[in-house]
């Protein structure tokens, strides 16, 4: 699991410092023995104290340590073993402050804790040790103070950066992720244009050649063929971190056999809700060319990116609308969209004009202001090289 | 008619480049070679100096666009028209930096691209919506370029007025009508607008040959 490998070399350091501070444990109860009021009981709690430094160890470095109940019981066996300290230690010793049977093999708890779960569990394990410490000790004193700041502190600093090892790795793995899609959709749309492209481009050339029912053959290949196009063309959409968003790659979708649309080769970036606004009034705008320019005509769509400004042009080659027919072209309904068109341009600080003559097609001009600050972005390559 | 035009046709793929070049040969063009790679194309190009190359730009792995810049450059009199799939915008627009006369979509009719291979030859730049989209997103840019403004070439009033119709899908004729001008005035003003792109890519690629050393070749 990807989840466990980020944090691996902080396993790793959870054992040693295990298996470290067990030394320190062995060469206290050297130290110490003569004057403990239970040696046997000292011999007894250190043989149990390297059981479970050998248990952890191992758990911790195969994966099957690294789970809430097994570092809990190790915050437990922990606390527990410490406590012993209470029969072992004489009146004496407590007094003098000599180490506690378990010494500082007691703080990898919390650290495995934090490692674990990051730093809230880190700091409460270390609450946990601390507490006992202090039940051990029979006292609140600086000393025992002084360690559960310690042990606090290291459960937090430690869980810290086991949160950073895991979100370095997820936003790595992540990347690797959005790569592979990319290669793989270049290698996808290579194909398509090598092999399928090619066919129907040949089919639809040929079908319109011999006519009759090929044409029709050659009709409907023709509009996959425009369909495949723009959908391995498009580039996915990009937003990025500024929440702004490529106009291009979504009106350069609406390209059919009857639409067509240019655009600069650099991206043009708006804030991703004017990009959302001004797409669906084009495809509004194209609709309305389908429903009334008359059969066959053609749509032009042109974006142009001013810097201060940018301008989306929707023109066709259809019937247009007569003057002195303005009226009638109003209660058709025709206007009516015309009208609400003009009232969302207006929504977003822009203007939209609409030419038209009989038998001339119309032409809608949409300016849109671009906001302070959004030029810079006007610079940045979009899939060009 | 005089002596027929001369055509090579370039494609990576068989099915496509046979098939234009049996259309064009059935419609009077005198079809010289056909090259299915980059290399090959611009040594065959070399040899048979055609009129005019239809220029596929995704030849399997290479582009067209360098194979462009060196027929244009080895082979004067043969002019290169891109016949390429709608989209490739940034190809496109190298393309016809690199010297390329003209870019149509495979998608357009066997008149469209018998009237374009036939303009070609004519001198003439053959602009679809698409490209004057894009060669006015590009002076556009460049303008607004701090780094790049001073050398840029600019477009007149004129010139932007001719090439925003021309994006708009309106013909030679459309905006002649609508302009109160000649037809080959319009022309002129299309072709210009590309070569001015083009003289200002080969100033700027002479210069960073000689800012980095390279051999300009």
């Amino acid at each position: 699991m990807q989840r466990s490998d980020a944090t691996t070399p902080l396993w790793s350091s959870v054992a040693i410092l295990r298996l470290v501070t067990f030394g320190f444990a062995v060469v206290a109860v050297f130290v110490h023995q003569d004057r403990y009021q239970r040696p046997q009981l000292a011999w007894i709690v250190l043989g149990l104290i390297a059981v479970w430094t050998a248990f952890t160890v191992s758990a911790y470095l195969m994966k099957f340590g690294r789970r809430v109940a097994v570092v809990w019981t190790d915050v437990a066996v922990t606390c527990a073993l410490m406590y012993t300290s209470v029969w072992i230690l004489s009146p004496q010793q407590m007094e003098d402050i000599a180490p506690l049977i378990t010494t500082v093999w007691a703080s990898e708890p919390p650290i495995a804790a934090a490692v674990l779960n990051g730093r809230t569990a880190g700091v409460l394990a270390g609450v946990v040790v601390a507490i006992a410490t202090g039940f051990t000790r029979g006292a609140l004193t600086t000393d025992v103070t002084r360690d559960a700041v310690l042990l606090m502190g290291s459960g937090f600093v430690v869980g810290l950066a086991s949160v950073t090892a895991r979100r370095a790795q997820e936003r790595m793995a992540q990347a690797a992720r959005v790569e592979a899609a990319t290669a793989e959709r270049e290698r996808l749309a290579r194909n398509i244009h090598d092999s399928v492209l090619q066919v129907l481009a040949r089919v639809r050339k040929r079908g319109n050649e011999l006519g009759g029912e090929a044409a029709e053959l050659a009709r409907l290949a023709g509009e996959q063929e425009v369909a495949l196009r723009s959908l391995v063309a498009a580039a996915p959409p990009d937003s990025t971190d500024d929440g702004t968003t490529d106009l291009r790659s979504r009106l350069q979708v609406m390209e059919t056999g009857t639409v067509q649309v240019s655009v600069p080769g650099t991206a043009v970036q708006l804030p991703e809700t004017t990009v959302t606004e001004l797409t669906s009034l084009v495809s509004e705008a194209l609709v309305n060319v389908a429903r009334h320019a008359g059969d066959g005509a053609r749509a032009w769509v042109l974006l142009e990116d001013l810097g201060d400004e940018v301008v989306i042009s929707v023109r066709d080659d259809g019937a247009g609308i007569p003057a002195g027919r303005l009226d009638q072209a109003a209660s058709d309904g025709r206007l009516g969209v015309a009208r609400s068109i003009r009232g969302r341009v207006a929504d977003l600080g822009g203007t939209i004009t609409l030419e038209t003559a009989p038998g001339a097609g119309t032409e809608w001009e949409i300016r849109i202001p671009r906001e302070p600050g959004g030029r810079k972005a006007r610079h940045r390559m979009g899939g060009g090289r | 008619m005089t002596k027929a035009i001369s055509v090579m046709v370039v494609d990576d793929h068989p099915m496509w480049r046979d098939g234009v070049a049996r259309d064009l040969g059935e419609r009077g063009f005198d079809v010289r070679a056909t090259a299915g790679d980059a290399g090959a194309a611009v040594r065959i190009a070399r040899t048979v100096t055609p009129d005019v190359v239809l220029m596929d730009l995704q030849l399997g792995d290479e582009s067209g666009v360098d194979a462009t810049r060196q027929i244009v450059q080895d082979v004067p009199g043969t002019r290169v028209l891109v016949l390429s799939a709608s989209g490739a915008h940034s190809d496109v627009l190298e393309a016809v930096k690199a010297g390329a006369s003209g870019y149509l979509v495979k998608s357009a009719s066997a008149e469209e691209l018998v009237d374009a291979v036939n303009r070609t030859a004519d001198g003439d730049a053959v602009f679809t919506a698409g490209l004057a989209g894009l060669v006015l997103g590009e002076y556009r840019r460049m303008a607004a370029a701090p780094a790049e403004a001073e050398a840029a070439p600019k477009l007149t009033d004129r010139e932007t007025e001719v090439l925003r119709l021309v994006a708009k899908g309106m013909t030679a004729r459309q905006i002649a009508d609508r302009l109160v001008l000649s037809h080959r005035t319009v022309e002129n003003h299309v072709q210009s607008t590309l070569r001015k792109l083009q003289l200002h890519n080969r100033v700027e690629l002479a210069r960073y040959a000689i800012e980095h050393g390279l051999d300009a070749e």
